[in-house]
């Protein structure tokens, strides 16, 4: 196992022949990223840790309420959406645009200009993800799934986003090299898209409110093209930089990657409505998402094929880089997930699961099985390169991944099935409703066991990272700024 | 790909078109609906909604109740929400609904609480469960948001009771089915847990061991205002089996200054406050149960085919009939 030095894509901004002098170069981008990038990973990794615990809480009381239910700010209905905009905005959202930042960067052949920028768009996230928690802990929230952060947070985070984004312009304009490499599509999409959707909602719901239905309607579309515009095109965008790096060769096919990507833009911002299904809106609404869910296949299956045939052969290097296990359980989640949200949105199903316990499954597969954990393998790629250590406990990593894997695999079955079983339940008007929630509450169950290895796992991640973060690294034989073999040349010994 | 321009002009026009598809067109079609009224002006449904009720449905979303109760009834040809009826009440069972929400329920609703979870029933009629007697101090108390039901709603719930027995082989709606698990649901499933199988908590309304007599007048009517503050404040001493949590920081236990209040809990067991204390409900517990009072959709629209005896296959052209 031990790739080329020079990774032969098909791109001439990654790599043509290198030699020593784009080494230095690499060398020289990642150092200019090392703060900015760095500060994403520890902001994102400390609300990982908090979120974590919250949703340990969330979940234990789901089936036990009368366990500490008596202070406001405790109670399951205030946990819950801090649980949750913890994991989007604080984990997902910043570990997101580090590894954005840092490929946008190497992608772009350039150093980052101005870091102290990004740096502050970074505190004033954090700031604004904190106040909304403090928001809605006081009971503040504005009852929109994923967008309970009250509007003086959301003003906050608005800021800090046009603070983050300006990189982006910046990095364009002193760009080398005339081609655009996917993973570049898919970042300017995400980076394109979210301010555009966080700022559509914001108006509709709040500034000038649509009426009535439309408001659930605008909060759902703002949901799942969260999941989809921003994460899911953050995600894409990494594994097929992530991949082939790793292993050393070019993506299989460029026209493959470029159907994928438009039908992918093209098909999953229509979705959403299918989660509203049989709700009180006109027909041709849900009927559209639904299908522009089921067209979502398109996209799934060419760039699940690309991915498959990018990594033929190569499916043994998984024993050896961090990286590519986890990016490649991200993208076969990815799959998985997307083939999830077909089977749910169909209204003979939707009679059953919908309004049970079967859409958080659906969430938590987008965000973790799939999103998270390629972020996860990135930051096993990237942070190495900004710290100049290597990560110093091959078994942590290894326990980081078997307990992310099975926690979230036990999950998404218990809430899957817990799901189906609960809404069986519903569906027969001859029970008493409580009858539904009774036959949940085994899984409710399990799925607390699932937290418990989540948990772990995190606070392995999280030590792991901070030995980084404080030089503990494994100090390389070959510095590896210049030399990035380095990190898979140790993988090795995994 | 080459060029910046191809690919921003890509990344906009998708974008946009979503924006445009899911959003501003449907802004467009149900965007601007005005409340039903009948020829004279009067009988004007939904109305605004004010004051307690108001600052209730602040509550109701600041404690995240939205997470475990949608306001939406599907229509029957597509789930079963409208044949189901109420765990806890007396004969005749009310029942979630009796037609699916439409979009002019939600005129003046913000935010539109659909939910997306039901770990708990659905809320979109549980002002209508209200005990009859409690119907209409309800209005009284806040005048603009229950309806009155003259004329034209009256003919469906007269339908109901006659409705349900026929649909269901259980006498649901006779005295002695509250009492016992109706004998339908008993064979329809096999209780899996011991705690199921105790379930005719959920059909039965006082379990606590207290002597019958005094539980059975002490004990408020199912669904009225008494009955939301004694579930908010303790739901497992009104069934064992529900999983909400205690809402207790909404109550304050205080002592009883000369006479008891009027509005004080009437709590049982391991709930009641000591001796020459009362558990009384905080204002925001008053509004979060005057929002609840509130919320009803029984009203009839015309665009929306009211479930009564109707046969299924009349119900799906109102499906086409609701997109406008």
């Amino acid at each position: 196992m031990n790739p080329a030095i020079d990774i032969p894509l098909k791109e001439p901004s990654i790599s043509v022949a290198a030699g020593d002098a784009d080494q230095i170069e690499r060398a020289l981008i990642d150092a200019s990223t090392r703060v900015p990038v760095l500060m994403f990973y520890a902001s994102a990794i400390v609300w990982l840790l908090i979120g974590t615990i919250l949703a340990g809480f969330v979940s234990f009381k789901l089936h036990s309420p009368d366990w500490l239910s008596n202070v406001s700010f405790l109670t399951w209905g205030r946990l819950r959406p801090v649980h949750m905009n913890v994991m989007v905005y604080g984990w997902a959202s910043m570990a997101g645009m580090g590894t954005a930042i840092w490929m946008m960067a190497r992608l772009c052949r350039t150093t980052l200009r101005h870091p102290l920028l990004l740096v502050a768009g970074a505190w004033f996230w954090n700031i604004g993800v904190l106040l909304g928690l403090g928001g809605i802990l006081a009971g503040d929230s504005t009852g929109y799934q994923w967008l309970e952060f009250p509007p003086y947070a959301a003003i906050v985070l608005f800021v800090a986003y046009s603070l983050i984004i300006s990189w982006a312009v910046l990095m364009f304009r002193f760009r080398r090299g005339d081609q655009i490499y996917i993973t570049q599509w898919y970042l300017l999409g995400a980076f394109l898209w979210f301010p555009w959707l966080y700022a559509a909602a914001q108006l509709m719901l709040f500034v000038i409110p649509v009426q009535g239905v439309l408001q659930a309607a605008v909060g759902w579309w703002y949901g799942n093209n969260l999941l989809f515009l921003w994460f899911g095109a953050i995600g894409l965008g990494t594994a097929y930089y992530m991949i082939p790096k790793v292993i050393g060769r070019p993506v299989y096919s460029y026209h493959l990657a470029t159907i994928g990507f438009w039908t992918y833009a093209l098909f999953s911002s229509w979705t959403g409505m299918q989660r509203l299904v049989d709700g009180p809106f006109p027909a041709w609404m849900i009927t559209a998402s639904i299908a522009a869910t089921i067209l979502t296949i398109i996209p799934v299956a060419t760039v699940g094929l690309n991915h498959h045939m990018t990594m033929q052969g190569y499916f043994p290097v998984m024993r050896y880089s961090p990286t590519l296990r986890f990016t490649v359980f991200g993208a076969m989640s990815y799959t998985v997930f997307s083939a999830l949200g077909v089977l749910i949105s169909l209204r003979s199903v939707a009679r059953y699961v919908n309004f049970t316990q079967a859409s958080v499954a659906y969430s938590h597969m987008g965000l973790y099985a799939f999103f998270t954990m390629v972020i996860f393998g990135s930051m096993y790629y990237i942070v190495p390169r900004l710290v100049g250590r290597e990560w110093r406990y091959a078994t942590l990593i290894k326990l980081h991944f078997w307990a992310s894997a099975y926690g979230i695999g036990l999950m998404t079955l218990m809430l899957l099935v817990g799901g189906y079983v609960q809404g069986e339940s519903m569906d027969n008007a001859s029970l008493p409703f409580i009858e539904s929630t009774q036959s949940v509450l085994p899984y409710l169950r399990g799925r607390t066991l699932s937290a418990l290895l989540l948990t772990a796992s995190h606070f392995i991640f999280a030590f792991h990272f901070g030995l980084m973060l404080f030089g503990l690294g494994r100090t390389a034989s070959v510095p590896t700024f210049l030399n990035p073999i380095e990190s898979e040349a140790s993988e090795a010994h995994l | 790909m080459k060029g910046l321009v191809p690919l921003f002009i890509g990344l906009f026009g998708t974008f946009a078109f979503s924006w445009v598809g899911l959003t501003l067109i449907p802004n467009s079609q149900i965007g601007h609906l005005d409340p039903q009224s009948d020829e004279e002006g009067t009988d004007i449904y939904p109305m605004p909604r004010s004051g307690m009720v108001e600052r209730g449905e602040r509550i109701y979303i600041g404690n995240g109740c939205v997470y475990c109760h949608s306001q939406q009834l599907r229509p029957d040809y597509v789930a079963s929400d409208i044949d189901r009826e109420r765990d806890a009440a007396p004969s005749p069972r009310p029942k979630w609904g009796e037609r699916r929400s439409a979009p002019r329920d939600y005129v003046f609703a913000r935010p539109a609480l659909l939910g997306k979870m039901r770990m708990g029933p659905d809320l979109a009629n549980i002002g209508k469960a209200a005990p009859a007697e409690e119907e209409s101090p309800a209005p009284a108390a806040s005048p603009t948001a229950a309806s009155p039901a003259p004329g034209g709603s009256s003919s469906p719930p007269a339908a109901k009771p006659a409705a349900s027995a026929s649909r269901s082989p259980a006498p649901a709606n006779s005295p002695a089915a509250t009492s016992t698990p109706s004998p339908s649901a008993g064979p329809a499933k096999p209780n899996p847990s011991p705690a199921a199988a105790a379930a005719p908590g959920a059909a039965n309304a006082s379990p606590p061991p207290a002597p019958e007599s005094e539980t059975k007048t002490g004990e408020p009517r199912p669904y009225s205002v008494a009955w939301h503050h004694r579930h908010l404040y303790s739901p497992r001493s009104i069934n064992i089996d529900s999983n909400m949590p205690a809402y207790r920081f909404l109550y304050e236990k205080r002592l009883i200054d000369g006479e008891r209040s009027a509005d004080a809990l009437q709590l049982t067991g391991s709930d009641a406050p000591p001796e020459g204390w009362e558990v009384i409900p905080t204002y925001d517990a008053q509004c979060l149960v005057a929002y609840l009072m509130s919320l009803d959709q029984s009203h009839p629209l015309k665009e929306v085919k009211s479930a009564g005896p109707a046969a299924s296959p009349a119900a799906s052209p109102a499906a086409g009939k609701t997109a406008k």
